[in-house]
């Protein structure tokens, strides 16, 4: 099974506990809504793309998404947190084809 | 005469390449497990409630979008987000699109502001719609239409 690149990115990057702050989750997946065809060789390119993401603050989850094909390729999801406290952030992602990956950032608020 | 059956060889095998090909893609176009209609799709969330128009939600989108393989939107609700009355999800749909649903986010009051951001995909021109709903057990809904120059699907 296929590694996916994917990143968490947290917006502001200087952040105490208390705040609210903008974390973004990308990942490089094609998308495909299965009506695409290959260029090269004619064929219908099957349906692949990401069904399910959460969000888990030291594994409790906060923030679940069901997803479908309309969303962009290499998709980015945008969601606001509330910081509780120094912890550890995953997020877990699932496409219809099976794959499974996950991610994780270190919180660490200053002050 | 043998080059002449050599020819009416070739001529029948591409008649019937050309037959077979988009009788296959017609074949073969898929069906979503999630292909509703847009009213439909609302209804099979709401459970037949009513949905209001609100200003409480804010959709950001682009009136024209260039590419519609990448349509960035951004939906944000005026929400307290305490345990007593917090957004409990926010679903997006693409009212054209072959499946019109695209995103259903489901909150909690850990996010401290109820705020959704991604990019989508939209095959026309079409109304991007938000439907909110709180743990109220209201539907709020905010609506834009998007015009699409070249359409971003398949």
């Amino acid at each position: 099974m296929a590694k996916r690149k994917s990143l968490i990115k947290i917006k502001p990057k200087k952040y105490t506990t208390g705040d609210i702050v903008k974390v973004s989750f990308m990942v490089m997946h094609p998308m495909d809504t299965g009506t695409g065809k290959d260029k090269k060789t004619g064929k219908i390119i099957p349906a692949h793309y990401i069904n399910e993401v959460k969000f888990l603050f030291n594994d409790k989850p906060f923030t679940t998404m069901k997803t479908w094909e309309s969303l962009s390729a290499n998709p980015v999801f945008t969601i606001n947190f509330k910081v509780p406290g120094p912890g550890k952030l995953k997020v877990i992602f699932t496409d219809n084809q099976g794959e499974v990956n996950e991610t994780s950032k270190k919180i660490k608020p200053k002050g | 005469m043998q080059r002449r059956s050599f020819l009416r060889g070739i001529t029948i095998a591409a008649a019937a390449s050309t037959v077979v090909t988009p009788t296959m893609v017609m074949g073969a176009a898929p069906v979503g497990a999630n292909a509703l209609g847009i009213d439909a799709a609302i209804k099979a969330i709401t459970g037949g409630k009513k949905t209001v128009a609100s200003s409480k939600v804010h959709m950001k989108a682009p009136e024209i979008a260039e590419n519609g393989a990448v349509v960035p939107i951004t939906v944000q609700v005026d929400s307290p987000m305490t345990e007593a009355d917090y957004v409990k999800a926010i679903h997006i749909f693409a009212s054209k699109n072959g499946n019109v649903r695209c995103a259903d986010v489901m909150l909690t009051p850990a996010n401290g502001k109820a705020m959704f951001a991604a990019r989508i995909k939209l095959g026309t021109s079409q109304d991007v719609i938000a439907l909110v709903e709180t743990s109220t057990g209201e539907f709020l809904t905010a609506k834009q239409n998007v015009k699409v120059t070249i359409g971003g699907c398949g």
